[in-house]
């Protein structure tokens, strides 16, 4: 089958692979028809995250068709619409029974490095590193999909592929972004970063009830696309002078009740602190430009919550924990544990709450993947989204 | 339960750097000493240099000492004299050498490591009771299933509980807290032949009981809680630390193993 590898740093190739097999009773094998590359993906091909090898599948947002099955699924059968998660998770272990997916405690067969890198382990995901278990991923004609009885979602009517294929990732990303802001109606939520994610995240901020959104980026075409689908109100952080004192000036000097970090490890800024992070990741003294993080936590109100959505992998320095302690902020994280979010976000598209489609910009066959790629990490011809077509 | 009994060891990480360290140094001493005496400004010929190998024996015994026992509490003391006769060494150089320079080059760095030295030595000795040898270690998964469940798969696993029973290590099965399962624990005391340098080579030649252990509690654990081992692309023989190393790309396998 045609499939996206990694071949390298900057370097995406599709290439001929042989198709994937059934290998656990409760796998199932899924003929691809849509698949999207995540702003995630672009970690991996700059060369960010750790332990990517040489031909690797990329690939965790996709779905499509089930064309076989192992004997252990019982609640799919061959011929099934399906969107499959991405966090890999076996249903259960304490982390799934508690519906924190993104950990399951055996999906990972390469839990041992994870745990060297971030302290316990966390579960496997499609096409993300080896550190993340090494499972080939979606961005290819068919995939394996392990605990298939668990995670992937049935598509009963329909419903068009770019309506309901953001469920395996983003659209949940940027929801519970918001819902771990504790949304109850009456909150000023800023969210940085415009991208796929953010997107998602002001949308589901305002279906969650809060009052004003505030999305900042530097890009007007994509402030724009929300603007126009989301009705949010957008800062380019190039045309003003501070973002933490346009947030006060805004909010009656109180700063957002909420500030949610949807850009993550490569953050740009214009300034001598952008330099200082750029140089210390270019050396690999510092795995990561947290520069979004550092100005959620500062604009954050006294007694806010900073959810952090946007990907992490590894040290931040100049983290303004004295921000944190004394002006007594919660941060919360995590990897979407997506199971979770399926079903409702399902329903709420099709109540026509929301159409996730809006964010799509660009639509290519498979083989075109690797401009895909070029176009979404350039940001060239106003590109915000890329689907791939098998 | 009361006071931990597990992980617990005279000997702490910045003994176990220093022994390193010595073995770095006395290495690095033996086999170019030339080039160790240009650096503190000695001209690396005749006497210079067979006195600079004789102080690398010196810190490579040192280095074992301190490696393989318990306590080395008379070690790292041996460091400290090591310490004053190179400081003695190199004062005598620099008055010496054209090459002042070098030679505070080389007592700065000797002072530099005879704090640690001399702090190490006076904690160690502080230390009462006789020194124990190895270390407990304790390797637990939690299981979400019952007592029963987990006790009849236990049984089952002939292979792991011969495994157990050979290291002569300790099986438990605790309830976990707030009904999460049970506490599946191997308890074993981890004393290798040569210390912290056995410990090492078992770990190069990936000998190791506790990550083997590891390894095995948590495909015990896969089995009980879903039926199989968890098996990707990059793993198709599962969760083994041995193939974390060198590991195939994340791709299907040409040949479907089962």
């Amino acid at each position: 089958m045609r499939a996206t590898c990694w071949m390298g740093r900057n370097t995406v190739e599709v290439e001929e692979v042989p198709d994937p097999k059934i290998l656990n009773d409760r796998d199932a094998i899924v003929r691809i028809t849509s698949t999207a590359i995540c702003g995630s993906d672009l970690h991996l091909v700059d060369g960010y995250v750790p332990t990517m090898k040489r031909g690797d599948v990329l690939g965790h947002e996709f779905m499509g068709e089930v064309v076989e099955l192992g004997n252990g699924v019982d609640n799919l059968s061959v011929g099934d619409r399906v969107v499959v998660p991405f966090p890999i998770a076996c249903g259960a272990c304490n982390a799934c029974q508690a519906e924190l997916y993104s950990l399951c405690e055996n999906s990972n067969p390469n839990s041992r490095l994870a745990e060297k890198m971030f302290g316990h382990p966390t579960a496997g995901i499609f096409g993300y590193s080896h550190l993340t278990g090494g499972f080939a991923g979606g961005q290819s004609e068919y995939v394996r999909v392990p605990f298939a009885d668990v995670g992937p979602i049935k598509i009963e009517n329909g419903i068009p592929d770019e309506s309901v294929l953001f469920l395996s990732d983003i659209f949940p990303t940027g929801y519970m972004g918001a819902e771990m802001c504790d949304i109850g109606g009456g909150e000023v939520i800023a969210i940085w970063g415009a991208g796929p994610v953010g997107q998602f995240a002001a949308a589901s901020a305002k279906l969650l009830g809060a009052e004003r959104v505030i999305l900042i980026d530097r890009f007007d075409y994509r402030l724009r696309i929300a603007r126009e689908n989301t009705g949010v109100e957008t800062l380019n952080y190039e045309e003003i002078d501070s973002v933490p004192e346009a947030l006060k000036e805004l909010t009656g000097g109180r700063g957002p009740d909420a500030c949610i970090d949807a850009v993550g490890m490569e953050a740009h800024f214009h300034g001598p602190l952008y330099a200082y992070d750029r140089v210390k990741q270019a050396t690999r003294m510092e795995t990561e430009r947290p520069y979004a993080l550092r100005e959620a936590i500062m604009s954050c109100r006294n007694g806010g919550i900073v959810s952090v959505v946007g990907v992490y992998g590894g040290f931040v320095d100049k983290f303004p924990m004295g921000a944190v302690m004394n002006r007594a902020l919660t941060i919360r994280s995590g990897q979407c544990h997506v199971q979770r979010y399926m079903r409702p976000l399902l329903e709420r598209i099709q109540e026509g709450d929301i159409d996730p489609s809006f964010i799509i910009t660009h639509r290519l066959p498979l083989d075109e993947a690797p401009h895909g790629y070029d176009v979404f990490k350039n940001k060239e011809d106003e590109c915000l989204k890329v689907v791939l077509k098998p | 339960m009361g006071t931990v009994s597990i992980r617990r060891r005279d000997k702490d990480s910045l003994a176990q750097f220093l022994g390193w360290f010595s073995l770095g140094l006395g290495s690095a001493q033996l086999v170019a000493p030339r080039l160790m005496c240009r650096l503190v400004g000695a001209s690396g010929e005749g006497f210079s240099r067979t006195l600079m190998r004789a102080m690398g024996v010196r810190e490579l015994t040192q280095g074992v000492g301190i490696l393989t026992r318990p306590r080395p509490t008379a070690w790292l003391w041996s460091r400290v004299a090591g310490d004053g006769l190179d400081l003695s060494l190199l004062a005598l150089t620099a008055l010496k050498t054209q090459h002042r320079g070098r030679a505070a080059f080389g007592i700065a760095n000797v002072v530099a490591v005879t704090v640690p030295d001399v702090f190490e030595s006076l904690h160690l000795s502080r230390k009462q009771g006789e020194p124990q040898p190895g270390m407990r270690i304790r390797k637990a998964v939690t299981i979400r299933r019952s007592r029963e469940d987990v006790e009849r798969a236990w049984a089952g696993a002939s292979d792991l509980r011969e495994k157990v029973l050979e290291a002569g290590a300790e099986v438990s099965f605790t309830d976990a807290p707030g009904e999460r399962g049970i506490e599946l624990a191997v308890e074993f005391l981890h004393d290798p032949p040569a210390g912290d340098l056995g410990a090492a080579v078992q770990k190069l030649t990936r000998n190791d009981l506790a990550t083997e252990l590891a390894d095995d509690l948590r495909r015990f654990k896969q089995i009980v809680e879903t039926g199989e081992i968890v098996r990707s692309d990059s793993t198709p023989q599962g969760h083994l630390l041995a193939n974390h190393i060198k590991q195939r790309p994340a791709q299907p396998l040409k040949e479907a193993i089962r």
